[in-house]
Formats: C-alpha cells, sequence, structure tokens
C-alpha cells in the first residue's frame, strides 16, 4: 500500500481519473452549463412566488394612466398623492378639493412619451401610476395599443353644500382593457385608492358632528398562530438547490469512474494490477469529490449573481441581501457533503454492472434524498443536536441556519463529524464492492466479506470495520448520551446510566463485534498481562510492579497537565456561561453522591470502557496499516472528539486535555503491548481530577497557595518529574523483551 | 514460471453447488506457451482469476518464478501481465497517458516507465498515435495499445485469455506475431482459448479442459498418441460426446 501513497504515486492516478472525467463534456455540461441554466430560471419562478408573497416593495413597473383634460390630470395626481401620503403617515387622507395650486411634476402631455420615460418620483410607493393627459382619440388608442392602463375620459367635481361645510363629488368614467392582467389590476389598485378616498371623506364629515356620528361598525381582526417565516423557508430552498446541483454534478462521473469501467472493458485489466482496490476507488473518489466540489463552486457563484443582480437576495434577506461571505461560508459545507455524497455514488455505482444499471440506482437514491431535503422547507424547523446526526438534513439545515444567521454549535458539530464518518463508512463499503463482479463469480462473496462471518481468525481489525463500526457508533452514542436528560435522570442515576452506556457501547459491543467478525480477542483488545509468558515468575512480578509504579508516577503529573489544559480553554465551557446559583446547584448535586459511586461510575468504568474501546479496538486497526507514533495519535483524536460530544452540550474544552491523556495511555499501551495498566493510569487519572472537584475553588486555592485556579509552579515541577520518572520506569520495566504483546 | 497444484474452486449458483475448476494442475516454463483449452464453461477463466489471485481456491496452490500465492497476491501480481478479450481503453485519454497510468498501477518508476513506453511504441509501431485520445484510435490501433498495456511492466508472465475472439484475419494475425515476441523474449506464456486451430498453431504443449477437469495435458504429439486423433478439434468433439467424461456437479 505504501509504494502508492509515497512518491506522487497517488497523486499521479487522481490526476488520471481527473483527467478523465473533466474531458467528458457530459462532465463539463452539469459543472458549466447547468449553473448558467438553472438559476436564472429558478430566479424567475421564485420571483413571482417569492416577491409576492414576501417582498411587495416595490412594483416592477408603474401603472399609466391617460386622462382627457390637462387640469384634471393634475387634480387626479394631486388627489392620489394626497392619498399616499396619508398612508404613509398612516392618518386618513385629507384632501383639500378644488384648491391645489401646484401641479407636481406636470408633465408632457404625450401619451406614447408618458410610457418611456419611467417614473422619477419616489420609489417607496406600494404601487405607482404615471399620468398623462391627452386627446379622446389619442387616449381611446392608446389604451387598445397597451402604452396605458387606463383611460379616464370623465373626471368632473361638484362641491355638495352640507349643514356644516361642503364636500366634494367626483364623477369619474374610466376604461380598461378588460381579461388583461396589466390592465385590470391597474384599474383595482386605482379603485383601491379612490376608494380610500372616499371612506377619508366620509369620515371628516362623521368627525363634523357633535357628537361624531357613530361608526357603524367598529372591527378589529387579529392573526393567532405562529407567524411563518416565509423568508427562512425560501432561504432552505437555496441550500436544497445548492445539494442538489452539487449531487447532479458529482453523478456522472461517478457512474463513469466506476460502471464505466465495465462497460468500456478496462476493469478487468485494473483489478488485474498490483494496487489495492482501495487506492484505485480512493483516486476515484478524489476525482468526482473534486468535480462536486468544482459544481458546488460553479453553482455558488450562479446563485450569487443570482441573488445579488436578480433581486431576489433582497427579497428574501432583506435590504442587505446575501453577501459572498456566507455562501464562502456554506462552501466547506458542500465540500462535506460532497466527500459523503460522492462515496454514496461510488458505492453504488460500484455494485452495478454497467450504466444504465448504475443509473437505475442513482434515480431512486436522488428521489430519496429530496425527501430530508424537503423537511428544510418546513418553516420552523429547529437544528436540534439530533438531526445533526441525520445524513443530508444536517447539512441542509446547517446551510440554512448560516444563511440565516443562526447556527448553534452542537448540532453543526455533530452534522460535521457525523457526515465525515459516514463519508469514510460508505468509502470502505464502495472499495470492497469497486471490481468485485470481475474478480468473483457474484457479489456475494464481497457483501459477505464485509458484513459476514469471516472464515479465518485474524489478529487485528482493519480500518474498514473500523469505519463501519464507527459509523454505526457514533449516532447511537449521540443519540444515547442525551437519553439521560431525557428521562430527567439526575445525581447518581445519572452516573449509573452513563456508565451503563459506556460498558455496553464501549466494551461489550466492540468485544461482541470483534467475536463476529472473528478477531484474536487478546490481540485485538491487548487483554495479555504485557510481561510475557516465558520469564520467570520473579521477573514477571517485577515488570509487573514497574508498570505500576509508572502509571502511578504518570498519574501523579497527568491530571496537572490535563487541568491546565483545561483551563486554557474552560471559558468554552458551557458551565463558565451557568450563574453562580446554578454551578452551586451542581456541584451540591454532585457532592450528594457518595464519592465510592463517583468513583465507581465515573473514573473506573469509563476507564475500563474506553480502554477496551480506544486502546483496544481503534488502535488496533490503526496499527494494522500505520506505524505506533501516528496511530496513538489517531486513536487519541477519536477520543478527543467523541469526549467532545458526550452528552447534550458540546464540551470543547475538553479535547485538548482528553488528546493529552490519549496520547499517554497510548504509549502506555503500545509498550507494554497491554491494556491493563492503561486502565489502571484512566482510572487514577479520573480518580484524581474527581477528587479534586470535590472540593471548593477556595480551599483548592488555600491548599495550592497561590490566588488563582492554577496549579503552582513547583507543583507543575513535581508533576513533570512524575512524568519523566514514570516514562523512565516504563522503558525500563518494558525493556529488553523484542516480542512485545502488541501484535504488530 | 508457473506452477498450479491441485486447483479446485467451487461456486455457489442458487444455493446449489458447483465445482468450476476441479483438481487442475499444470506447469508452464519459460519460453513456453501453454494452451489452455475447453469449451465455454470449461473453467479456463476460473483457473486464469486463481493464478491471478482474483480467486482463492478452495485447495491446491499457485506458484510463481518459485514463490507460493499465499494471501500475497498483489506481490505476486507485478510479475503477471494479462491480455484479455474486451480489453478496452479510456477514451478521454491519450495513448500515452493511459500507458504510463498503467505503469503507475505496477509501481514502475516514471522514468523508466517513459523508457519502457518509447520502447513499445516502436516495438508495436504505436509512435504515431501516441498522443492521440484513445477515442479517434481504429480497432487495430486499440488492439495494439492493449498489448503494449499488458507490456509495460515487463512481466515474466503473460496471462492471455481468449485474446483473438471478436477480431479479424489481421487482427488474429497480430495477436500471432506478439506471442512469438513473448515467446522469443523468453516469457512464460499461458494461452486461454477456444479457438483450438489457433492454439495448435502458437501453443507448444497444451491443457484440455471440460467442465473443470483437466481431461488431458502435454505436446499435440502426445495428445495424438493418447487419443489416436490428428487435431485438438476432432479429440475435443471425441471428448465432449463421451458419456464417461461427464462430470456432474458435486454436492
Amino acid at each position: 500500500m505504501n509504494e502508492y501513497l509515497s512518491s506522487g504515486r497517488l497523486w499521479r492516478l487522481c490526476q488520471k481519473e481527473l483527467r478523465e472525467s473533466l474531458r467528458d463534456r457530459r462532465t463539463l455540461f452539469t459543472l458549466i452549463l447547468m449553473p448558467i441554466l438553472v438559476y436564472p430560471l429558478l430566479s424567475m419562478a421564485l420571483q413571482r412566488l417569492v416577491i409576492g408573497s414576501i417582498s411587495k416593495k416595490e412594483p416592477e413597473s408603474r401603472y399609466v394612466i391617460g386622462i382627457e383634460d390637462e387640469r384634471a390630470a393634475n387634480e387626479l395626481r394631486h388627489i392620489l398623492d394626497e392619498v399616499q401620503k396619508a398612508r404613509e403617515a398612516g392618518a386618513s387622507p385629507a384632501i383639500v378639493v378644488g384648491r391645489q395650486t401646484t401641479s407636481p411634476g406636470s408633465r408632457v402631455s404625450v401619451v406614447e412619451e408618458a410610457q418611456s420615460s419611467p417614473s422619477a418620483q419616489d420609489s417607496d410607493v406600494l404601487v405607482g401610476f404615471d399620468i398623462a393627459g391627452a386627446d379622446r382619440e389619442t387616449l381611446a388608442a392608446a389604451l387598445r395599443a397597451g402604452s396605458i392602463d387606463i383611460a379616464i375620459f370623465k373626471f368632473e367635481v361638484e362641491i355638495v353644500p352640507l349643514d356644516r361645510g361642503e364636500a366634494s363629488a367626483y364623477t369619474v368614467e374610466a376604461e380598461f382593457r378588460q381579461n388583461e392582467l396589466r390592465s385590470e389590476s391597474a384599474m383595482s389598485e386605482l379603485r383601491r385608492e379612490l376608494q380610500l378616498m372616499n371612506d377619508s371623506q366620509a369620515e371628516q364629515i362623521r368627525k363634523r358632528f357633535q357628537p361624531p356620528w357613530p361608526v357603524a361598525m367598529n372591527f378589529k381582526a387579529m392573526g393567532v398562530g405562529e407567524n411563518l417565516d416565509a423568508g427562512a423557508s425560501i432561504a432552505g430552498v437555496i441550500p436544497l438547490v445548492l445539494i442538489l446541483m452539487t449531487i447532479t454534478g458529482a453523478v456522472y462521473p461517478a457512474i463513469d469512474l466506476t460502471a464505466g469501467e465495465r462497460e468500456r472493458g478496462t476493469m478487468e485489466a485494473l483489478i488485474a494490477t498490483p494496487a489495492p482496490r482501495f487506492i484505485l476507488l480512493l483516486s476515484k473518489y478524489v476525482a468526482v469529490v473534486s468535480v462536486a466540489i468544482l459544481t458546488a463552486l460553479a453553482n455558488l457563484f450562479a446563485t450569487w449573481m443570482t441573488l445579488s443582480f436578480g433581486g431576489l437576495g433582497q427579497a428574501i434577506f432583506g435590504k442587505q441581501g446575501v453577501s459572498i461571505w456566507t455562501l464562502v461560508q456554506i462552501l466547506p459545507l458542500l465540500a462535506i457533503f460532497a466527500a459523503f455524497f460522492s462515496a454514496i455514488l461510488l458505492a453504488l455505482c460500484s455494485f452495478a454492472r454497467s450504466f444504465k444499471e448504475a443509473q437505475a440506482y442513482l434515480i431512486p437514491v436522488m428521489l430519496l434524498s429530496l425527501g430530508p431535503g424537503l423537511v428544510v422547507l418546513l418553516p420552523n424547523v429547529e437544528f436540534t443536536p439530533l438531526l445533526g446526526i441525520v445524513p443530508l438534513v444536517n447539512i441542509l439545515l446547517l446551510s440554512r441556519d448560516i444563511m440565516t444567521g443562526e447556527s448553534a454549535l452542537v448540532p453543526a458539530f455533530a452534522a460535521v463529524f457525523s457526515t465525515l464518518i459516514y463519508a469514510c463508512a460508505t468509502l470502505v463499503v464502495a472499495s470492497r464492492l469497486f471490481g468485485a463482479e470481475s474478480a468473483t463469480s457474484g457479489s456475494q462473496e464481497s457483501w459477505s466479506d464485509l458484513l459476514g462471518r469471516p472464515k479465518k481468525l485474524r489478529l487485528l481489525p482493519d480500518l474498514g470495520e473500523l469505519a463501519i463500526y464507527l459509523a454505526v457508533l457514533f449516532p447511537v452514542f449521540f443519540v444515547a448520551s442525551n437519553l439521560g436528560g431525557v428521562f430527567q435522570l439526575k445525581g447518581q442515576w445519572a452516573l449509573v446510566f452513563n456508565a451503563l452506556l459506556l460498558f455496553v457501547l464501549f466494551l461489550f459491543a466492540p468485544l461482541a463485534f470483534g467475536w463476529y467478525r472473528r478477531l484474536d480477542l487478546r490481540s485485538t483488545f491487548r487483554l495479555g498481562d504485557g510481561v510475557g509468558s516465558g520469564e520467570p515468575l520473579a521477573k514477571r512480578g517485577f515488570r509487573w510492579l514497574g508498570y505500576a509504579l509508572s502509571v502511578l508516577l504518570l498519574s501523579l503529573g497527568l491530571w496537572m497537565v490535563a487541568f491546565e489544559a483545561y483551563l486554557m480553554f474552560e471559558s468554552w465551557s458551557l458551565a463558565s456561561q451557568l450563574t453562580e446559583a446554578d454551578k452551586d446547584k451542581l456541584k451540591s448535586d454532585f457532592l450528594k453522591v457518595p464519592f465510592w459511586l463517583v468513583l465507581l461510575t465515573a473514573a473506573a468504568a469509563p476507564a475500563v470502557a474506553e480502554e477496551f474501546f480506544f486502546r483496544g479496538f481503534v488502535l488496533s486497526a490503526f496499527r494494522s496499516k500505520l506505524a505506533p507514533f501516528r496511530s496513538v495519535l489517531y486513536t487519541s483524536i477519536l477520543f478527543g472528539l467523541f469526549h467532545v460530544m458526550a452528552g447534550s452540550v458540546l464540551s470543547l474544552e475538553k479535547f485538548l486535555p482528553t488528546i493529552i491523556l490519549g496520547i499517554a495511555i497510548g504509549f502506555v499501551a503500545v509498550r507494554t503491548g497491554s491494556l491493563w495498566p492503561g486502565i489502571l493510569l484512566h482510572t487514577l487519572h479520573n480518580g484524581l481530577i474527581f477528587g479534586m472537584s470535590r472540593f471548593e475553588e477556595a480551599d483548592l486555592a488555600k491548599w495550592f497557595g497561590t490566588d488563582t485556579k492554577h496549579i503552582p509552579i513547583p507543583w507543575l515541577c513535581g508533576g513533570a518529574i512524575a512524568i519523566a520518572l514514570g516514562t523512565g520506569l516504563l522503558y525500563f520495566s518494558s525493556q529488553r523483551k523484542k516480542i512485545h504483546e502488541d501484535p504488530v | 514460471m508457473i506452477v498450479a497444484e491441485n486447483l479446485t474452486k467451487q461456486f455457489v449458483v442458487r444455493g446449489v453447488p458447483l465445482v468450476a475448476v476441479n483438481n487442475v494442475s499444470f506447469r508452464v516454463a519459460s519460453g513456453e506457451v501453454y494452451g489452455l483449452l475447453g469449451p465455454n464453461g470449461a473453467g479456463k477463466t476460473t483457473t486464469l482469476r486463481m493464478i491471478m489471485g482474483l480467486l482463492e481456491p478452495d485447495a491446491g496452490h499457485v506458484e510463481i518464478g518459485g514463490v507460493r500465492s499465499c494471501g500475497n497476491t498483489n506481490g505476486l501480481r507485478k510479475q503477471l501481465g494479462l491480455i484479455s478479450t474486451n480489453d478496452g481503453v479510456y477514451p478521454w485519454l491519450t495513448v500515452r497517458e493511459m500507458l504510463l497510468y498503467f505503469a503507475d498501477l505496477y509501481v514502475v518508476e516514471p522514468e523508466q516507465a517513459r523508457s519502457r513506453l518509447q520502447e513499445l511504441a516502436n516495438l508495436l509501431d504505436i509512435h504515431r498515435f501516441l498522443d492521440q485520445r484513445c477515442s479517434t484510435l481504429s480497432t487495430g490501433q486499440k488492439q495494439r495499445v492493449t498489448l503494449a498495456r499488458g507490456l509495460m511492466h515487463d512481466p515474466p508472465v503473460m496471462l492471455l485469455d481468449e485474446p483473438t475472439r471478436g477480431l479479424d484475419v489481421v487482427g488474429s494475425q497480430a495477436i500471432f506475431r506478439f506471442i512469438d515476441l513473448l515467446k522469443e523474449r523468453g516469457k512464460v506464456v499461458l494461452l486461454s482459448t477456444h479457438r483450438l486451430d489457433e492454439a495448435e498453431r502458437v501453443c507448444d504443449r497444451f491443457g484440455l479442459l471440460h467442465r473443470g477437469n483437466m481431461q488431458f495435458e502435454g505436446t499435440l504429439s502426445e495428445l495424438q498418441s493418447m487419443t489416436g486423433k490428428p487435431h485438438l478439434v476432432d479429440m475435443f468433439i471425441a471428448l465432449i460426446d463421451s458419456p464417461t467424461n461427464e462430470v456432474s456437479p458435486q454436492a
């Protein structure tokens, strides 16, 4: 495998796949042409929907009214302006009839010009009218030709004296084009404006009486229920479209690079080469993901152009529109999604024997992915941590929240982490399926190879098994670790529940998986005593004593390192956002639990269960391919990530301390070849940390002899010496054993 | 040198076990062309796949160049070159890109791969279209590219699986010349075919497979004296018609 990973060979293999994809005009079509075609069309369709339902801020163009008499034109303009001003001020229009002296923006009385000269008046009017005067024949012709929307042939006013004051009575006769949307809407708008004027006059007259005439019907309507945020649900459409387009970009290369190999007759030659199938698939995967990301980029750019220059952005996201920065933030999400979906596509297409078969598999998958996609379109769907582990939905909701600027941390983290784990596991499945048909008489063997019980006993799990186990474990762990909160477990019951959960997921389940996959449990989980059986009893006892002493020394120093590392990121913790009263409550709840139970459930139980999984199963899987240092490092990163995700909160502050602990225990496990010293170290470490947490901060400060929470320098020096001595002793006691129990 | 010892492979087809290859043994020396012959479904391809390490035998083993294949199939595959019936090309790659790609898959160093490419281009007369996309090549040109592909890593052992199927006389002729060339270069050549007339022309020794069993093995004259038939075709017809040679699927 290494000869393919080094010396640029893998890159050259990826290049070949990329060349093949990018030179194919079918790929280029989805990559370039689709965004160019789809977005403007989509924009037009959405504008009709969106602007009608959300915006209503500015009409596309103003209606044109033609009127016979220039003086009447001025009067009508005045009336409409007054109505408009009153509406803006939120009051009834007070129209002074027949008294206006100015004619605002008096217009040229040629109808044809009125149509071609756009209004320079204030743009905030809801619907605007341009009014132009002309003689009767011109008006009639212009109305028929469509250059005006309404023609007014009669506009007369009569002042009617009343008992108190006077009132105006207008007679207006207008014509419009029947069955033509624009002219009809212009007419209904004008009718509405003039009706407002009627109402206003009635109101004024009513008020002149003392006491004022009562209003016949005082009517007020109130809407109940949630105010549906149409903007947010439309904001959900954009990620959905982007994701669907990204998928579309990946589909063709995925089919072509897998099922296409069969169809071209190159598959047999390919799998007859010594290149491991995982490498072959990895290079194809890189190419498919790259094309998907390129498609995502092209689509993001087209989206940005459409939103920015089509007016849609402002309609959905308000005046500021959508910034390119928001879209740049979505790109990594699309990339992560592309990583996941490309693996799925490759797995499906690897299973297919021909292009057609691959297409037949992909169509239902694409349709199925629309289902969860539609969830996002439902208004007020909240992005909960639980939805964070649901593939596709998680990335869609996260993109939507980023676009509307309200993303939450826990679900975001869960979404990214789970999607990457799913991608790894799917890629493993894909690599097993790829070329299987050419090698064997049926795909049964590859499936049983992956999921069945192997015939031969193996010393270590492989990375594929790890990826698949993690893909199942992570969502289960995530859901289960939230169950304590759901059942409202408190105090000791929460601790017991947590300990049981760890035992089931991290100890019993991996053991069962190891048994099922016919792994040598002793070597996989490092169950040996780490001192070798060929030595005299006294020597073995001496070694064990050395191990015990060295882990004791290590634990004395390590808790300080972990504690200081925790303090560095303490401000990130949820506890730092709690009030003092909440903290006291938590502390008193915790102190109510007997200390022996804390030690058993929070120190010893996690140590045993986590060691079985991380320094047993995970470390062994990495060791099957990698050197000890890298294996320990990767195991520790996973160890850290699982601690960050535990429970319903994101404990980022735990990441660094856990990694440090993980590296130390990993080192002990590799050096001794046994799980047991690590379990001891882990238990001691947890015990010390929990022991410390039972003291009041003030007591600790008194103890440390400092004002701050930090451990004093002399203590830290002592800790460093303990770590150095522990490391030396461990080296010494595990020395001269050429063959460790570590099976690699 | 290839040594196949008691190779056996059984498949389960719709719940019924079927022995595809039953206890097959043969050996092929350097500079020798061995014809693995048999009608369709005789077990030729299964045998080749076991030699390539794509299938694990249920019993028996394969040795290539004195190294027994036991789990180390990737290492052994570097020793093997494969030319198969429906070998295709990558339409969007140039001939040069495709050949260098296969050199990379066989872990040939880039510099060595380039000189090897030059050598093969002259040998197989493909240098004129080295930088042409494969989709623009004629059938004959594609065939020569495929032959070059099989030799990019200069394997000591060549496996040819029905290489002339679907080719016209000229195409088949090119394959024969290629086999002669391999022989000259001292390669171990294992040719699987059901074209018995062709096999008679190019092979030094033969193994006749029928329903997974090796029926006869030897040179043409040995087979003639064993069966009393002058040509491979006659031997085969007699073999297929003979009721005693029926091998029923084993349970």
